[in-house]
């Protein structure tokens, strides 16, 4: 999971998940604690969802 | 557009009852400069000190570092739209006194930044040894929140700096240097067998302590655009950032980016040097993919053969420099990079946080993890305290003898991505 998705494609990683923005890449400090939670549990399930995917090749999880 | 510096050289600087330039001596009369900062109700007191080269004397933590300037003819005045009323500045004459600085110094949040020795293996490594600095200390009011606290501090070095400018407004140059960028069309007319360059500034722009303001805007706000490059000799161009102090662009690089020089001194010599592009660094990848996007339409758009693109910081910002790079590319455009680099302190690791094929041409600022080991200096202006707090600090970095043992990028501008340092290899 990661902001820079870029980077992680460089550094070769095979299952990446965009995430919010640099300083705080699982939740938004704009918004109120529900929808930040909200945020963090859809990011959560996509990464968990990613895990359990087969992959062959690098994957970006939009 | 066409602006004339007028170069008044300054080798010393002394409080005096009067403030005024005589015979290349800076004179500074405290208090009537500690009223005029005093005015902003943010601020609490203010106190001055002065370094000069040589002196065995430590700054820290620094914030910024301005040269003062004064507007003598054309239209605006220095600082545009931060100390100044907007107006486009750029064109007609302004004065310069060349060889002074101020220097800003305080604790604002959690990691503190800049490191200025005026003698010793320190002063090497940061431009600001070699000038006579007038420090400005400014404390805030009680329960000024961060922001508030970073501006006021902000705006009182670039008050101080005009304010000593305006004593240049009426001198006599020593030098005068002359800069123009005609338009697009004319520059193509005056050199058809010129290659066409454009150069493209990348700007700090994450938050506190990590931003750049164009014209008053703060640039994350912005999206990539253009400004002549005289338009930074009048302080279009200010810094709001310090942190990771040698590969941070002060105002006074800014001011005097030695890209834009070297790309005026070869103007309808060996290139047609077109103008210039400003994009930010911020936090979105939307942002980054956005800006960047941006910097290779403009360039594609002025024509050019050939980009040079400079950084500001590093890590996540390594991006945004790819980015850049290998999108003007594609556009059939060749670039060469200036960056800086954290490979360890050793040298051993990756230089950058993300690479591209396309980006063939580098210039590097130097190894921003080297470390050094700065010896005590018999005088510490600021709070020699926070080394242990200072990005490039770590643990136990202030010995007990009151030297200091940190990584380069503590000292401001060591590592500084327009290439205004001295670090070289052979």
């Amino acid at each position: 999971m990661c902001t820079v998705v870029p980077i992680s494609l460089t550094v070769g990683a095979n299952r990446i998940v965009p995430t919010v923005a640099i300083p705080h890449p699982l939740g938004n400090p704009a918004l109120p604690l529900e929808e930040e939670q909200e945020i963090r549990r859809k990011l959560l399930d996509k990464a968990l969802k990613a895990l359990t995917t087969e992959v062959s090749e690098q994957t970006v999880f939009e | 557009m066409k602006l004339e510096l007028g170069n008044i050289f300054i080798h010393d600087i002394q409080f005096d009852d009067l403030s005024r330039v005589e015979n290349g001596v800076l004179y500074i009369n405290e208090e009537e400069l500690r009223e005029h900062l005093l005015e902003d109700e943010n601020i609490s007191s203010v106190s001055f000190d002065i370094a000069k080269p040589g002196e065995s004397v430590r700054i820290m933590p620094v914030k910024d570092v301005i040269e003062p300037r004064v507007k003598v003819e054309g239209r605006g005045g220095v600082f545009p739209g931060v100390i100044s009323k907007v107006d486009t500045v750029g064109s007609g004459r302004t004065n310069v006194l060349k060889g002074a600085a101020v220097v800003t110094t305080g604790t604002i949040v959690g990691f503190q930044e800049g490191i200025i020795d005026m003698s010793g293996p320190g002063a090497d490594y940061t431009p600001f040894s070699k000038l006579n600095n007038l420090v400005v200390i400014c404390e805030p009011v009680e329960g000024l929140k961060q922001h508030a606290h970073e501006k006021a501090v902000r705006f009182a070095g670039l008050k101080a700096a005009a304010y000593l400018g305006r004593l240049a407004k009426d001198l006599e140059a020593d030098e005068v240097e002359s800069f123009e960028t005609p338009s697009l069309i004319e520059s193509f007319r005056q050199y058809p067998d010129l290659p066409r360059v454009a150069y493209v500034q990348m700007l700090q722009t994450q938050g506190l302590l990590h931003d750049t303001y164009v014209y008053g805007v703060d640039m994350k706000q912005s999206i990539t655009t253009m400004l002549y490059p005289t338009e930074l000799m009048d302080g279009a161009i200010i810094s709001g950032n310090c942190v990771s102090a040698c590969d941070k662009n002060t105002t006074y690089h800014h001011l005097n980016n030695p890209v834009i020089r070297d790309l005026y001194a070869r103007h309808g010599k060996e290139l047609n040097f077109v103008g210039m592009i400003i994009t930010n660094e911020n936090v979105y990848l939307a942002d980054k993919e956005r800006s960047s996007d941006w910097s290779a339409k403009l360039a594609e758009f002025l024509g050019v053969d050939g980009v040079i693109i400079s950084q500001e910081g590093f890590g996540n910002p390594d991006t945004d420099l790819i980015m850049n790079c290998k999108k003007i590319e594609a556009k059939g455009i060749k670039t060469v990079i200036i960056t800086d680099e954290y490979a360890g302190r050793d040298g051993a690791s990756q230089s950058l946080a993300d690479a591209d094929i396309s980006a063939n041409a580098v210039v590097t600022g130097g190894n921003a993890n080297m470390v050094v080991n700065l010896p005590p200096m018999e005088k510490v202006i600021g709070h020699v305290k926070l080394a242990d707090t200072i990005a490039g600090g770590f643990d136990g970095s202030l010995q007990p003898d009151g030297s200091i043992v940190v990584e380069l990028q503590a000292i401001t501008g060591a590592t500084n991505e327009l290439g205004f340092n001295r670090l070289s290899a052979r």
